[in-house]
């Protein structure tokens, strides 16, 4: 075999049920796919049809590392896992990215990814070592919180093994459990932990002595200096006075230590936040645990996050003067603005977030909710974003009143946080069972009109100076919270860029955000500003977001250092360097539509995703004010959806792609099938 | 052991700086460039510096080769000046083509853990020490100091 540069080789068919391996060539897929979340979508196309939900075993995990992952090029250290999503409402296929050094090492043991399929009779673990694949009883893991069982893992195998686990929460099907590895890292967005848990998978622990050759090494020494221009200066634990959102911090009696940590293998920076000797849920010993972004409101939620302009350093509108990549902004190191920025002052334009006024600051009790999800394996953002804030605004507007969780409801209290995590976790009681669900299901449980759409009184914007709606439940679309979406939480962007972030809501299938926050250049800005939704550039700038995200899932790459406006190639290069295969910005762009078709084409026929079904999914929570008082009307919206169907070559009316657009990627079996099956629109 | 070491005359080496000048990032650059430029690869055999990073602690700890001035690991080659080799600024390093694999510097390393790396194989002809040979032969020096993002490591004043 001639050497393979990047990849490894082999990817392995994990069946569960029968516990047996097979190994097809990652040939097979790549390039035309590229790797990680590209090859994932053409395998879950192949091989699992509509109907199938998910936690059924007919549910595949399919795991997948880039062709960058183990070779130094920063980024490359992020890898992919893609399911039928249970926390997605309805249930439908989503992908969520994890960080640390499980992906490299996978590599080093020989293998590009894995499909996982099939149920285990009891519980389980895998051990993978050098190409051999092992299934052990996990009969002393299960039950175990997720440090404990990295330990355990850790101590049967020895110290050098990376894992990645569940918690309590997995186990006990709790849709929105996440699935950890080192440095606190998690896939969360997909309910990934649940559907590891209903196939009785406690963990998958890996030991690779192998190696990954990149084809290219001076580039990849290139790349390390160059992407995201990392500071190589020193980086001491800094004792801090104050904790919170920038802007708008709180004193925290006694201090507390800060640290930066890479969030993955060989990355060239360090935006993920090691909070040193912090309060732990369970148990006198004080811990270190990792905080990125939304862990900040755990320790006090009483305003929104200011407001910045609509561009300047970090902004979602830049200027080659000012930008900067997010993970700058997570560690602290953004320059001053450069003032030959011609367009500094409109850029830059700061004002308060809205008042919420959801919980007090408290740092302790913030350290031991972050601790509780950590440990339990929860996804932050429902507990942050969705529950907590649920509870408080509707305790307020008296929607619990009748409700009996067998403790009074107060999310200012450190005990009863415990008791309502611990009660959701293990299923306990009723309420216990219901929350479990998810929120999107446990809302339209308790009935929507009053659990989900009452209005909170305790909003207030300082743009306006007004009091301004906002509902209990913070809900966006396909089940998942608000997330830099013009209200709630992150609400602080104007309209021009908040129709954009929903927009990218509007088509996938849960929160797109953590791997396609929304970026143009100020220059479109000031084109689209006055009607964003009438604007092509707003669509284009949408297209190119999710495209960049399917070449981050896939290379890998992350959010925080790509997409990079000014410097557009950079992801091409990246590919170049791994695998020593040529290719272009439009190469890779092509590979990413591919793999944005298939994902389409996915949710179209296992989903039965149409526009009308997207635009209502969406449409609701633009109907509540953005803290300037505006919203979208349903013609604007339309129009936008109209534009961008159109610039992705979709069809209007459905939502689908056409043939041709099939065919001019490479999908002409895709398209075959879905005429096959009514789902191609029909030609002019 | 513990005073063995603490009493041994150490060559100049690569140290990792305090937590409070420099806190190491866990990104394991120091790993991946080190073998990138020995043996144009990147996988846990092959590298002369290891980071220990805590599951749980999340806090990593750089283990290097200390270059003792009595180089045990030197003395401890069956074929010493042919694989293991002291060069004229006392630095050990390894000749690849003559090193047979039989891991008896390793096993003189009087470090825990020991800071020669060592790339197991069935095929014993494939069998090899690694250790750190401060980059000599490289211009810039330390490729591990120089990529290391958050500059947290250096080379001794000793030696
Ligand atoms: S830039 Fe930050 S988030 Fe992205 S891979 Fe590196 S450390 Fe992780
Ligand atoms: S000095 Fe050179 S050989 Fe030694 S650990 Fe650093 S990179 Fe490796
Ligand atoms: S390169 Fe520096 S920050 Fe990264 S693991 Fe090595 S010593 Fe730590």
């Amino acid at each position: 075999m001639t050497q393979l540069y990047g990849y490894v080789g082999k990817i392995a068919r994990i069946n569960l049920t029968d516990q047996t391996v097979s190994i097809i060539p990652t040939t097979k897929y790549v390039p035309k796919y590229i790797g990680g979340r590209s090859i994932a979508n053409r395998i879950f196309w192949e091989e699992v049809g509509p109907g199938v939900k998910a936690f059924d075993p007919e549910n595949k995990i399919i795991y997948m590392t880039g062709p960058t992952t183990g070779t130094g090029i920063p980024t490359g250290g992020r890898t992919v896992f893609t399911c039928i999503s249970p926390n997605s409402y309805p249930e439908q296929y989503a992908w969520s990215g994890i960080g640390g050094d499980f992906g490299a090492e996978v590599k080093f043991a020989g293998f590009d990814g894995f499909i996982i399929e099939g149920k285990a009779a009891e519980p389980t673990y895998l051990f993978i070592e050098d190409g051999e694949i092992k299934f052990l009883s996990a009969r002393n893991l299960w039950g175990k919180l997720v440090h404990a069982t990295q330990s355990k893992l850790e101590e049967i195998h020895g110290k050098d093994v990376k894992s990645v686990v569940i918690g309590p929460a997995g186990e006990n099907l709790v849709r929105n459990a996440s699935v950890t590895t080192s440095n606190d890292n998690v896939a969360a967005k997909a309910g990934l932990g649940a559907v590891f848990g209903s196939k009785n998978l406690k963990a998958i622990t890996v030991r690779g002595t192998g190696v990954v050759v990149p084809a290219n090494i001076p580039k990849v020494l290139e790349l390390r200096k160059k992407m995201s221009d990392p500071s190589m200066a020193p980086r001491p634990v800094v004792h801090e006075t104050h904790h919170g959102i920038p802007g708008i911090e709180k004193p925290v009696p006694g201090g507390w230590k800060r640290a930066q940590v890479a969030c993955s293998y060989g990355c060239n920076q360090h935006c993920m936040c090691l909070m040193l000797d912090m309060k732990s849920a369970f148990g006198e010993e004080r811990v270190n645990h990792v905080e990125k972004c939304v862990s900040i409101v755990a320790f006090g939620f009483e305003e929104d996050v200011p407001y910045g302009g609509p561009g300047g350093p970090g902004g979602i509108f830049q200027t080659e003067q000012n930008h900067y990549p997010a993970c700058k902004l997570l560690s602290r190191e953004v320059d001053p603005p450069d003032p030959s920025d011609p367009y500094l002052e409109l850029e830059i334009t700061p004002g308060p977030g809205d008042i919420l006024n959801f919980w007090k600051h408290d740092f302790d009790k913030g350290s031991v909710i972050n601790d509780l999800c950590n440990e339990y394996g929860l996804d932050k953002w429902d507990v942050l974003i969705w529950l907590l804030p649920w509870l408080a605004m509707g305790k307020k507007e008296g929607v619990f009143d009748d409700i009996d969780f067998g403790m009074e409801i107060d999310v200012e209290s450190e005990e009863f946080v415990k008791y309502l995590l611990d009660m959701i976790v293990y299923r306990k009681g009723y309420y216990g069972n219901l929350l479990a669900e998810g929120m999107a299901r446990a809302i339209r449980t308790l009935g929507k009109e009053k659990f989900g759409d009452t209005i909170y009184h305790g909003r207030y914007s300082r743009q306006i100076n007004k009091r301004l709606d906002l509902p209990i439940s913070l809900e966006s679309a396909w089940g998942h919270c608000v997330h830099w979406q013009g209200r709630g939480f992150e609400a602080s962007i104007a309209k021009p860029a908040w129709v954009a972030t929903n927009l990218h809501q509007m088509t996938s299938t849960r929160d797109t955000q953590t791997v396609q926050h929304h970026h143009d250049t100020f220059e479109h800005y000031l084109e689209l500003k006055d009607d964003p939704c009438r604007s092509p550039l707003t669509a284009q700038a949408v297209i190119m977001g999710e495209n960049k995200a399917e070449l981050k899932d896939s290379l890998t790459s992350c959010d925080w250092q790509s997409p990079n406006l000014f410097w557009t190639d950079m992801e091409a290069q990246m590919f170049e360097a791994a695998t020593g295969i040529p290719m272009t910005e439009e190469e890779l762009n092509n590979a990413a539509e591919r793999s944005r078709l298939l994902f389409r084409a996915i949710i179209i026929r296992n989903h039965g995703r149409t526009r009308e079904m997207e635009v209502n999914a969406i449409f609701a929570i633009m109907q509540y004010p953005d803290p300037w008082g505006e919203t979208v009307t349903w013609e604007e919206w339309n129009d936008l959806v109209d534009l961008y169907y159109e610039q992705r070559g979709w069809d209007k009316k459905t939502g689908w792609p056409t043939r041709e657009t099939y065919e001019k990627y490479g999908l002409k079996d895709v398209a075959d099938e879905l005429e096959a099956i009514g789902k191609l629109p029909s030609s002019k | 052991m513990v005073e063995k070491q603490a009493s041994r005359i150490l060559g100049r080496h690569v140290v990792q700086s305090p937590p409070e000048v420099s806190f190491c990032a866990g990104c394991r650059a120091c790993e991946i460039v080190c073998s990138l430029l020995h043996d144009g690869v990147v996988g846990p055999y092959y590298k002369r510096i290891f980071v220990d990073k805590g599951t749980r602690s999340m806090v990593s700890t750089v283990y290097s080769c200390q270059h003792c001035a009595d180089h045990p690991c030197y003395l401890a080659c069956p074929r010493k000046d042919q694989a293991m080799c002291l060069d004229e600024n006392g630095i050990v390093y390894i000749q690849e083509e003559y090193c047979n694999g039989c891991k008896r510097c390793v096993k003189a390393c009087v470090f825990d853990p020991p800071r020669i790396n060592y790339v197991q194989s069935k095929d014993k002809s494939k069998r090899k020490a690694k250790k750190c040979d401060l980059c000599r032969n490289r211009p810039e020096g330390p490729a591990c100091i120089e990529f290391c993002q958050v500059s947290c490591l250096s080379l001794s004043d000793q030696g």
